[in-house]
Order: structure tokens, then sequence, then C-alpha cells
């Protein structure tokens, strides 16, 4: 967990007098110079399989312009929004219920970890076989990539949810259902979305996995097709698409985060 | 009961002379770390009545806390009997409410949802839990800090904030686990002059725990002097100070009486740490 409350990690604060580059911002200058790195590298490589930046955008602008991306983009965004919505119900459930009740935890625990560190793709062929070549078998993989990490993640927070605030709510005749929605769940919630942080970046990928070896659909077999033609460009345009997404994605649960997560003192979230 | 608007408490303003609480040969123990039995409390025989204010004091370890949560419901124990009122404790109940050490507000909550937080958890509809939760807040003198969360407000405030919380279930009994142990020695006081100030109005049985001398004879009637390994009740010192005492504390404290107490209770406390020089416990 020490990644995860590494992010949450408030940065150190500037010191008072600094040098004039210090104040630029670093985000968009960093982008700057890996873009100028990338065009520079393809221009002097000069091989086929790494194109220059300017060259992989004039490939996406046509793309974009003859419809290829959307189509396919509207199809991995409906794959990524149905594997991640059962991700997110399952996974919150079930970590709830492994976080609260230590019989759950015992029963349950080796499963997820072992299915957290094993190699998601490897159930591939098993959901090809029973769920076919269409839209289920690529949900189930950005299951499989997305769930575990939520549950483990939710079960830790409940786990760490205060003693004392459990002990309070009891004294004041709360029931089961009343410690778990009144207390427990709002001060596990700031940690349970650094987990959903996490899974939304590890669906996008199932996403594109799932649509490249089993089903080619969507994005993924854009990338399958280009990459059969070895034409690295397009397949160079499609990463940006998908990490787009991406980023698309953990913003938006950033987004949710912030308003639900708004009662953290704006000295210890740091980030925000 | 006729309760009247003004009295967010809605408690009678006469004193019967009768129990309020009984505990009965109460013993609890536990598995501790090293894997003994650790006796927290040996066979604790207390009565409390009713409107008294009673403060226990003893050394850590001598099962204070144990012996308050076991009236409020929180723990269970092996033998004896604590009854409230004559009803024996099953669990957490309406008659009892707690003020915690470290203030148990949620930090995710404000001021409102907090002090409203025990009515709520008792079914109490929205209208009603925030009327009573917005005349308990301006009773602990919070008005204008009903928006705000714990993470926002002193120490002293957030204490007031859990004040507010128990008082506003309307409790017969109000347990206290060294409240103003975590304020400052100013706020510490201000508590102080501000709980018997409330006490005195409103009339309800305080169980007060404390480490501190001054504190225990400052609001107790009684003081219960517990002594620890195994956990039991040393002695009861009666404080015959008068009340009410929240208009004059400082007067009160230079009293020969006084002093007198709180020499005596420092005694005894110093002959029960001398029992228990580490060279001498017995393992």
């Amino acid at each position: 967990m020490s990644t995860l409350a590494g992010q949450r990690r408030a940065r150190t604060a500037h010191p008072r007098r600094q040098p004039s580059w210090r104040r630029l911002p670093a985000a968009p200058l960093s982008l700057a110079a890996g873009a100028a790195a990338w065009e520079l590298i393809g221009h002097l490589a000069g091989v086929s399989f790494f194109p220059p930046l300017s060259t992989v955008l004039v490939r996406l602008a046509d793309m974009a312009f003859n419809g290829v991306i959307f189509s396919s983009l509207g199809d991995s965004l409906l794959n990524l929004a149905l594997g991640f919505a059962i991700s997110l119900a399952a996974g919150l459930l079930t970590g709830v219920a492994m976080g609260r009740y230590r019989r759950v935890e015992a029963a349950l625990g080796v499963y997820v970890y072992a299915l957290l560190t094993a190699p998601s793709l490897v159930f591939a062929p098993i959901f090809f076989s029973v769920l076919g070549e269409g839209r289920g078998s690529i949900i189930a993989v950005v299951v499989m990539y997305a769930m575990f990490v939520i549950i483990i993640n939710t079960a830790s927070a409940i786990q760490s949810v205060p003693a004392h605030l459990v002990e309070m709510a009891r004294s004041y005749g709360a029931s089961e259902r009343q410690v778990l929605l009144r207390v427990m769940l709002p001060a596990a919630t700031p940690m349970i979305m650094a987990g959903v942080r996490l899974g939304i970046g590890r669906a996008v990928t199932g996403m594109i996995n799932g649509e490249m070896f089993i089903a080619v659909v969507g994005l993924g077999r854009i990338v399958t097709e280009a990459g059969g033609r070895f034409d690295s460009a397009s397949v160079l345009a499609v990463l940006l698409v998908i990490i787009a997404v991406a980023l698309g994605g953990v913003a938006l649960v950033q987004i949710v985060d912030r308003r639900i997560t708004r009662w953290i003192p704006k000295t210890s979230r740091g980030d925000r | 009961m006729v309760r009247t608007q003004t009295d967010p408490l809605g408690s009678d303003d006469y004193r019967k002379e009768r129990l309020m609480i009984e505990i009965r040969g109460l013993s609890k123990s536990f598995v501790g770390q090293d894997g003994g039995r650790v006796e927290a409390l040996r066979d604790v025989d207390l009565d409390v009545g009713e409107n008294e204010f009673l403060t226990v004091l003893g050394p850590s370890g001598c099962g204070k806390t144990t012996l308050l949560k076991a009236i409020a419901g929180l723990i269970p124990w092996q033998d004896g009997d604590i009854l409230i009122d004559g009803t024996p404790v099953r669990g957490p109940g309406a008659d009892r409410s707690m003020v915690f050490q470290n203030f148990a507000l949620l930090p995710w909550a404000t001021v409102l949802d907090n002090v409203a937080f025990g009515l709520r958890m008792r079914g109490v509809g929205r209208a009603e839990r925030e009327e009573r939760a917005r005349s308990l807040i301006a009773m602990v003198g919070l008005s204008g800090f009903e928006t705000k969360r714990p993470g926002e407000l002193s120490g002293g405030m957030q204490q007031r904030v859990g004040i507010a919380r128990a008082l506003a279930v309307r409790p017969r009994v109000l347990l206290m686990d060294e409240p103003f142990g975590a304020v400052d020695e100013q706020t510490r006081r201000l508590l102080q002059e501000e709980l018997l100030a409330i006490w005195e109005e409103h009339r309800l049985t305080v169980v007060f725990i404390t480490h501190s001398m001054e504190e225990a004879v400052l609001l107790g009637d009684r003081v219960v002097l517990m002594s620890a390994r195994p956990g039991r009740i040393a002695e009861i010192v009666p404080v015959p100070l008068q009340r009410p005492r929240s208009s004059d504390v400082s007067a009160l404290e230079r009293s020969g009486k006084y002093v007198e107490i709180t020499a005596y209770l420092w005694d005894r406390l110093r002959d029960m740490h001398e029992e228990h020089r580490p060279a001498t416990v017995a393992r």
C-alpha cells in the first residue's frame, strides 16, 4: 500500500526563494520536452518502427477524419464502461465484506491475491470458450484486470477505519448497517478511491488486451491490423488515443473523488 | 415527563435520593499480549446516586476505562451485574451516552451532523434532530459553527461538540472518559467550569474518569480511587465542598478542604505507585 500512500502524500512545499526555471509549470514543460525528444529521436533513428511524432499526429488526424477512430472508440468505450462498472460494483461489495468480516477475508483473500498477481490474459481462452468472441469476453477480461485492485484497496480501507469511531457509533446504538453506511464507508472513502483510480487504469489495459487477443474489435482491432502491416505510425496513433482514454478515465475518477472527499483538510490532501 | 422548550436536556430540576447505577461484583479479565490473563477488574461494587457527579481516579492500567466501557455496554464481562435504574445492562442504551478522550468526531460531518449523530442512530427525524442539535450547540457556545467540520476546530471546541452530541440524546447517565485529557490547560479549566455549570443547571448522573486529582476533587461529589493489577476500588473519598461550584472555581481551589482532599488523594496514589515499582511487581 505504500505506493497508494505515496500518491496521497503532500508535495513538499516550495522554498521561499528559488531559481526562475523552478517556477515554470512542470507538467506542460515535461510534455513539451517529451514531444521534442520523440520527434528528434524519430528523425535521427530513421527506422520504420519508430516514426517521429509529427508523422504519428498526421496519421492520427487522417484516422480521425475518415471516421475509423471514432467508430472503434465507441465500441471500446462501451466495453470499458461495462467492464469497469462490474468491477466497481463487485469490487466494492467484496472488498467491504472482506474488510469487515475476518471469515470472509480468510475465505476469499487467497483467491483475490492470486488473481491480482496472475497474468489476466491467461484466462482469455476460458472466457473465449465460455462467452464466445463477442463483447462478453472482452468485458470479462476488463473485470479480471480491474476488479482485484479495487477489492484489495477497499478491504484495507475498511480495516483501517479508526476503531474509536466504530466504538463511538456503537455507544450511540448504531446497528451493524448504520456502522457500515454512516461510519466505515465514509471513513474509508479516500483510500477506496485510490484503489478505484488504479482500477480505471488497469481497466483500460484490460480493454485493449481483450480487444487485441480475444475479439478483434474496437481500438484493439486497429492496433492488431496496423501491427500486421508493420504500420507503426497507426499503432502509435491509436496508442495516443488509448492514453487519452486512460487519462480521461482517471480524471473522471478524480472529479468524483474530489466531490465526495471534500471534508479532508486541505493541508493533508497535497495534490488537490 | 413534561419537558419545557427552554431546557434542551429536558431534565427535572430536582434531585432524588435513589440509585441510578448499581454495580455488583463486577469482574473482567482478558488475555494479555504475553498470553497470560490480565485482571482488568476484580470484584467491583459501586453505587452511583441519581444526579450524582462521580469521578474515578487511578493510575494507568487500573481498569477505569474498562469500568466505564462496561457501564456503557460496549464490552462484555465475566462476573457480576450492572444495573441502570434497576435494569441490567445488556449493551449500549438510550439512557447512557459517552464522551471520549480523543473526541471521536466524524471528520467528514459538520458540527451539526456530529451533534445530531446519536439522534440519527436512534431514528429521530431530520427536523427534530437538527432543532435539538442546534439548541445543544448553542448551549456549549458553538453557535455559528454549525457548518464547520471538526478539522477546522480547536481541540477544546471539538470536545464541546463531543459533549453536545452526548447531551443531545438526553441521557440519564453521562459517561466521560478523560474528556479533557487531550486539551491544553487553559481550555481544560474553561471546559471544567462549563461542565459544572451545565450539570448544575440540568442535573444528570455523571461518571467521569480522570487521572488528575485536582479535576477529580473540583468536579466530583465523591472520588472513586482505583488501584491497578488487579483493577479494583481502593477507596471512595467524599468531597464535602459546597455546590454550586461553577461560579467561583478559583476560591474553591484555595479552600482548606480542597487542598486537604487533593493532598490525601496524592498520598494514596503515591502509595499505589510505590507498591507497583517495576522491581516489586510479581509476574
